[in-house]
């Protein structure tokens, strides 16, 4: 998250018409003093029972389940990075190139 | 008594009848892990909807984050594992 926040204008078009949200089985006032106490800009979702975890094959009990989904304005999944490495700057990169693609007009190759 | 030959006979044919389905069937594949990444949505697939409390760093959300009301703008959905673990 902390990287999420620092390249927040880059990865995310500085939040214009991007929104990002974080997801955890944190309780919603867990998340929200984390958030205020690191400064992060992004919505959360509390997700307790991994209902909506399940949904996005984000569920099976192991700690490397950092899966990001890229969903575009249509709601279909436009890209989506399992496993997300947060040390890696490449990841970034992806998911930035990922983001900017649902932004550009329809019409580019895939 | 002639039993070696036609006995040996019948067995290797019992043991081949036997053989044969498992040469020929097929293992049905496992089904996976519910909530696994292969059940993952992929590229192309309807995102699917939810609805959950959610927060900011300025406090709880009166109403809940629901994935519909983003329809329109680009959702970056992050699954992460626990608050105040590195990343």
């Amino acid at each position: 998250m902390e990287a999420y926040r620092d390249q927040y204008a880059t990865l995310f078009n500085n939040g214009k018409k991007v929104v990002v949200i974080g997801i955890s089985t944190d309780a919603d006032t867990t998340q929200s003093s984390w958030a205020r106490e690191s400064g992060f800009p992004n919505l959360f979702a509390s997700d307790p029972d991994q209902s909506v975890a399940k949904l996005y094959g984000s569920a099976d009990g192991k700690s490397d389940t950092r899966n990001v989904f890229v969903i575009g304005a249509d709601g279909k999944i436009a890209a989506r990075i399992m496993r997300f490495n947060v040390l890696s700057g490449d990841a970034y990169t992806e998911l930035g190139k990922a983001v900017a693609a649902t932004l550009t007009p329809a019409g580019g190759s895939h | 008594m002639r039993t070696n030959g036609s006995h040996r006979a019948a067995f290797i044919a019992l043991a081949a009848f036997m053989a044969a389905p498992s040469l020929y069937s097929q293992q049905p594949a496992a089904a996976p892990v519910p909530g696994s990444a292969a059940t993952a949505p992929t590229v192309g697939q309807a995102a699917p909807d939810f609805s959950l409390p959610g927060a900011t760093r300025f406090g709880l959300l009166k109403d809940p984050v629901k994935l519909s009301d983003y329809r329109g703008q680009t959702v970056v959905l992050a699954f992460f594992a626990r608050a105040r673990t590195k990343g």
